[in-house]
């Protein structure tokens, strides 16, 4: 049967390397790659950010980690191993479901609904533990506490709490102590501050910088938003259409953007300094069913520095110095 | 032209099992508006701005004070007046997805209003249609390309484009636009918000925008001024950019903190600061400052006497040691 739960927290950081991943969608349409041919080496111990609007495959990525992709998604091929655990597609069905929350914590879209209603915060902790095995289930709310207190709320007030009873920030945090709270070395936030006004996620994300730096985590965090990804995360992954297409260090990345999308996303953030004709909206419309049908470029619609090449044939993602990956034509290598 | 005397709203406390007390929504809050002008409010979620917006779109009461929309009193006018004057206020909601029938096309939605229009300007069907073409234009969607598709054939921003649209159809004066770009995808925000500060510069449409994003608050009206509310009361005010790069409220503060900095293309501003602790919903005392328990720079004098409104005319603030600090991130040099 599985081990005792350690005591002591993980002291190695945990990466994951994805290979040529794929993921489809059936529809009435026939089959959509949500996902297509993605290689991506995530590091140990980092924050990485990926990013991309709706209908980029970015949800659907971190799903596919977890080899928890909902149905009518199905992943076709490619692999995910997360270090110490082995690749998550492959793994049985238990271990696959023992890494989830202990080696791999997961924090929902619209955390808000993904506590049940009709039991209080404490009980799903133990909830948690039991299907676990955790044999100190006081030690695991001590241990819940702590995180929540941590958080800057008043712990034995939320444990013993409906979701109702929690404001959307709150309820976001509870997330965040319930992904943490089995020790996991890999955390996942999906879009971890969509619904919160801006005071609500410049906290979340200050908590899950500080647990990051504390814990020696791995935290990977999706969203569509330019700003958090550039204030929070070491690492920036651009997805678009199911596809990477751009990746390195952040403050390389937004200092010097190299594919024209992710110029376009940094363009189009407005700024509360400077002058704000400098801001400029992002033209064209997401990915949809018809992008993915495209022979050439998937953002060639989209792109302001297009040439024919882009139309008929689709760039490779490459590397384009150290740490940095594009995937445009319009990018020459520097090595 | 719009002026707001000293608005006030309290929502009426409920007794029993789920009982709560009466919550003051909005306290003492006065404001002028002028043809083409810009004002925002900025606040956390459950400050009382929505409050705000709704009454000007008259889907509120409110339970003193005084609205006036080009002169005419909205608690005195009588109720075919209020319609006229109701009309030239239009409300732009959050979500485009709710404010569309999902089973009506963008031309079912939009000739609707316009066929009000048209019966009372004595016009025909030809002009409906050609001032749906018109209303499509001006925020930026092809016509032909929109005008036989259902709402969910559309991107947020495309939906929120319609949604303008339609409220454009009437011709209104004043947008009031609350969280209007929200839940739309952070890329196409911006064309949004160019839509509404095309439409004050060429058709001298007010805009009241309310947002807890000050951002956003800023692109659309740098000229005009910003409310920052605090549990439904002033807590500062003044001309945009002057509230901005001179904050005097810790409450301010904090909401220019909560802006991220890009990294690599800026630092952080050396005084920063972000509040872990929530606001709370409950009441206030009546005579401490409303902002003390979060307030890192609390004094014993915040606790038993509330600040009132201070400052030069133009830029105000209500603390007892208004202080300015550098929270706005700094533009690194190349």
């Amino acid at each position: 049967m599985s081990a005792e739960w350690p005591l002591k927290a993980n002291t190695k950081a945990v990466g994951i390397t994805i290979r040529d991943l794929e993921v489809v969608y059936s529809t009435g349409q026939g089959q959509v790659p949500a996902v297509n041919g993605v290689d991506l080496d995530i590091a140990g111990g980092q924050i990485t950010g990926i990013i991309g609007e709706s209908g980029s495959g970015k949800s659907t990525l971190a799903m596919a980690i977890m080899n928890a992709v909902p149905h009518p998604g199905r992943i076709v091929k490619g692999s995910v191993v997360v270090d110490g655990v082995g690749n998550m597609l492959t793994l049985d069905k238990e271990s696959q479901r023992r890494a989830r929350g202990r080696n791999l914590g997961f924090v929902f879209q619209a955390a808000q609904n993904s506590l049940n209603p009709l039991t209080r915060v404490g009980h799903q902790v133990l909830d948690l533990g039991r299907s676990h095995n955790v044999k100190d289930l006081r030690g695991l709310l001590r241990r819940a506490k702590e995180l929540l207190h941590r958080m800057g709320m008043d712990a034995d007030r939320v444990l013993t709490a409906y979701q109702h009873e929690l404001s959307g920030g709150m309820r976001q945090r509870v997330g965040i102590m319930f992904a943490l709270v089995l020790d996991a070395q890999v955390v996942i936030l999906d879009e971890p501050t969509t619904a919160l006004d801006m005071l609500s996620q410049a906290s979340v994300l200050e908590i899950v910088r500080s647990i990051h730096e504390e814990r020696d985590i791995t935290t990977i965090l999706i969203t569509h938003d330019m700003g958090v990804v550039a204030d929070l995360a070491d690492r920036v992954v651009v997805m678009y259409g199911g596809e990477l297409a751009e990746e390195g260090e952040t403050a390389e990345v937004l200092a010097h953007p190299a594919h024209p999308y992710t110029k376009g996303l940094i363009q189009a953030i407005p700024r509360i300094s400077g002058d704000l004709s400098q801001a400029v909206a992002l033209s064209g419309s997401p990915p949809d069913l018809k992008t993915f049908m495209q022979s050439g470029c998937l953002f060639y619609d989209r792109c302001p520095e297009r040439v024919a090449e882009c139309q008929v044939k689709r760039p490779p993602y490459e590397s384009a110095g150290p740490e940095r990956k594009v995937a445009c034509f319009r990018v020459m290598p520097h090595d | 032209m719009i002026e707001v005397r000293r608005l006030e709203k309290t929502f009426p406390g409920k007794h029993g099992l789920l009982g709560h007390d009466a919550v003051k929504a909005v306290q003492d809050v006065s404001f002028r508006i002028p043809d083409g002008g810009a004002v925002s409010f900025i606040g956390e979620s459950g400050c009382g701005k929505t409050t705000i917006g709704r009454i000007l779109a008259g889907l509120e009461n409110y339970t003193a004070g005084e609205v006036l929309v080009d002169g005419q009193n909205l608690a005195t006018v009588d109720r075919r007046q209020r319609e006229a004057v109701l009309r030239r206020v239009q409300l732009i909601q959050q979500d485009p997805y709710q404010a569309l029938n999902p089973a009506r096309t963008i031309e079912q939605a939009l000739s609707d209003p316009l066929k009000v229009m048209a019966k009372a300007r004595g016009a025909d069907t030809a002009w409906i249609l050609q001032r749906m073409e018109e209303v499509l234009g001006l925020v930026g969607l092809e016509p032909e390309a929109v005008v036989h598709k259902y709402p969910h054939m559309l991107s947020g921003g495309q939906r929120q484009r319609i949604v303008i649209a339609r409220a454009l159809t009437v011709e209104p004066s004043v947008l009031v636009a609350d969280e209007a770009v929200s839940m739309i995808d952070v890329s196409l925000r911006l064309g949004v918000l160019k839509l509404l500060r095309d439409l004050r510069e060429k058709f001298h449409i007010s805009l009241i925008f309310i947002t807890h994003d000050v951002a956003s608050a800023r692109y659309v009206g740098e000229d005009g001024q910003m409310f920052v509310i605090y549990k439904g009361m002033i807590a500062e005010q003044g001309p945009t950019d002057d509230v901005i790069l001179h904050p005097q409220h810790p409450y301010t503060q904090a909401l220019l903190s909560a802006v991220p900095v890009l990294k690599g293309l800026e630092s952080p501003g050396s005084d920063r600061y972000i509040p872990l602790k929530e606001l709370d919903h409950g009441q206030s005392p009546e005579n401490a400052c409303l902002f003390a328990p979060r307030c890192p720079f609390a004094q014993p004098l915040c606790e038993t006497e509330r600040p009132a409104l201070q400052g030069a005319s133009g830029h105000q603030y209500a603390c007892h040691y208004p202080q300015e600090r550098h929270v706005v991130a700094v533009a690194l040099k190349e």
